[in-house]
């Protein structure tokens, strides 16, 4: 089964979409792969290929590439990992704030969590501060993932902190910025909860924030 | 030797007196100057020539910059646009969802509506004085703009004959949009292909798709007018591909290094740039911006072929003193 899930990460991590699908068909039908087995090789894809992306071996094109890898994958494996992907990690709720419409770290993001285990609300871009509201209180989301591209995004984010807290949902929903220019003193600045720049800081962060951290890596 | 003058003298390969300041002040700043939201102005073009104009006067530097809703296409080829407050104006709907779309797409007719009039007050108010800048999408910048940057480059491995054909397509709103500002009488032309930069394709993406366009559209241009690439972020590993487009300067953002690039390219181009619009104008503080412009013409200005710029638009909110810095150091280190 191992050599099965190596292969597997490996075409997650070139990208390539059709053996992907195809591997997790003989995952689904090989029935040996503990849940916890297939998030660490996803993850696993997931941060090398946002490893490669920091070393410029890889760009954007070749992330997309792989997310469309894992979104394919993820469409065969899904039923066969649903039960157990709810009772791993949390409920979260994300989204590009309004005024930016950059996805293509979000929906890195969005993949690396399903990986990972959560179950995520994804809002899309330019999303308004009432539709992050509404979301976290139907969905009872115990993470907020706001994804902003540059800190101009700022008052938005300001926004949607002063809308959960005005809500009455600020002390239920653990509230994290993301982004590559977001820093320390920013995230301070603005009041989440955490801040995250790229796959690898926001799995960790998530798991700081949802009591995990003894989790895998 | 008059500001538009000195700046032209740059793109013609030429000594200039000094060199020339040519920062990105465009609609995310200038409104400001005349007191307005930028919102007022993306929707208004008069407004936006006003504030431009208004931005020159005030800072005095070599040229301003036609750009962001100014022009003949703010609507970018019929994509529902939307501008709220001070956000710059979103494409919110992109309008080719696949090969069946191509035929649907409208090129702009820059004529139409006066869409070119506050373009042709803006080259009217410089009267010669001072150069003015007309800022094109480039044919990859359209094609990512209608199909969505996401599904486009998805694209370069889903369906790369799809990317090609669609930057096919919308080639002749890059000729029709430049055309008109040539006929609006501006002084150069910048074609902007951000999408190309080498923090976000590869360089063999960049020469598969981006290039082969960008050359020819540009070569046709520089018939008519001097030609600027604009590519931000990091473009040096392509930056011997754009010095053979055919563009008489490259404009480049703060991640490259002006002395490489120089050594690169300097004897075939001029560079533009590439003080940092963000950690510089906008939050460094005078001393900053005097160091930023010191060493940029240190590494660029010897023997010509270099205009001080921003490395890309200076944001909103960047103080006006640190405009009026760069203006006033560039004079101050940039005399030959």
């Amino acid at each position: 089964m191992e050599e099965i899930l190596e292969k597997f990460e490996t075409a997650l991590i070139a990208g390539n979409a059709d053996a992907s699908a195809d591997l997790a068909d003989a995952i689904v039908a090989a029935g040996q792969a503990t849940a916890d087995e297939i998030f660490a090789h996803l993850s696993n894809a997931m941060e090398e290929v946002g490893s490669r992306y920091q070393t410029g071996e890889y760009f954007i094109p070749e992330m997309l590439r792989s997310a469309e890898a894992v979104e394919k994958a993820m469409a065969v494996l899904e039923p066969y990992l649903f039960e157990s992907r709810h009772e791993q990690a949390g409920v979260v709720v994300m989204g590009t704030v309004r005024g930016d419409i950059h996805n293509i770290g979000k929906n890195i993001i969005v993949s690396a969590l399903r990986a990972a285990g959560y179950e995520v609300h994804d809002l899309g871009v330019n999303v308004s501060t009432e539709k992050f509201v509404n979301k976290v209180r139907e969905t009872g989301a115990g993470l907020l993932l706001l994804s902003a591209f540059t800190t101009s995004t700022k008052p938005a984010l300001l926004d949607v902190m002063a809308a959960l807290e005005a809500e009455g949902l600020r002390g239920s929903v653990k509230v994290v910025s993301g982004g590559a220019s977001h820093s320390e003193k920013f995230a301070r600045e603005v009041g989440v909860d955490g801040f995250a720049t790229d796959v690898k800081s926001t799995l960790a962060v998530c798991r700081r924030l949802t009591g995990r951290d003894g989790d895998r890596r | 030797m008059n500001s538009r003058e000195r700046f032209l003298a740059v793109l013609a390969g030429e000594m200039p007196d000094r060199v020339p300041i040519v920062p990105v002040v465009d609609g995310f700043f200038a409104p400001k100057v005349i007191g307005r939201a930028n919102d007022d102005c993306f929707a208004d073009g008069a407004c936006l020539a006003e504030a431009l104009t208004a931005a020159q006067l005030k800072f005095a530097y070599d040229g301003a910059v036609a750009e962001m809703g100014l022009g003949p296409d703010p609507n970018v080829l019929g994509c529902p646009v939307e501008i709220e407050g001070n956000d710059v104006p979103l494409v919110v709907e992109t309008i080719v969802g696949g090969r069946e779309d191509l035929e649907k797409l409208a090129m702009p007719d820059p004529w139409a509506g006066g869409k070119m009039e506050p373009v042709q007050r803006l080259v009217e108010a410089a009267a010669g004085g001072y150069a003015v800048l007309g800022s094109v999408r480039s044919p990859f910048e359209y094609a990512a703009t209608v199909r969505g940057l996401i599904e486009f480059m998805t694209d370069f491995y889903r369906d790369p004959g799809l990317v090609r054909d669609l930057i096919e397509a919308v080639r002749p709103a890059t000729m029709a949009v430049g055309r008109a500002f040539i006929k609006a009488g501006v002084d150069a032309l910048v074609v902007k292909d951000s999408f190309a930069s080498s923090s976000m394709i590869s360089p063999e993406h960049y020469r598969e798709f981006a290039f082969p366009s960008g050359r020819e559209a540009i070569a046709e241009l520089a018939e008519e007018i001097p030609v600027i690439l604009h590519i931000c972020r990091n473009s040096m590993p392509i930056l011997k591909d754009m010095a053979r487009t055919g563009a008489a300067a490259l404009e480049i953002d703060s991640p490259v290094d002006l002395a490489a690039a120089k050594s690169a390219v300097g004897g075939k181009v001029a560079l533009k740039g590439n003080i940092d619009a963000v950690s510089v104008i906008e939050k460094g503080g005078i001393a900053a911006v005097e160091a930023a412009v010191k060493a940029a013409i240190g590494a660029a200005g010897k023997g010509g072929g270099f205009i001080l710029s921003s490395g890309d638009s200076i944001p909103l909110s960047a103080p006006e003193e640190n405009i009026a810095a760069l203006v006033e150091y560039g004079r101050k280190y940039g005399s030959y």
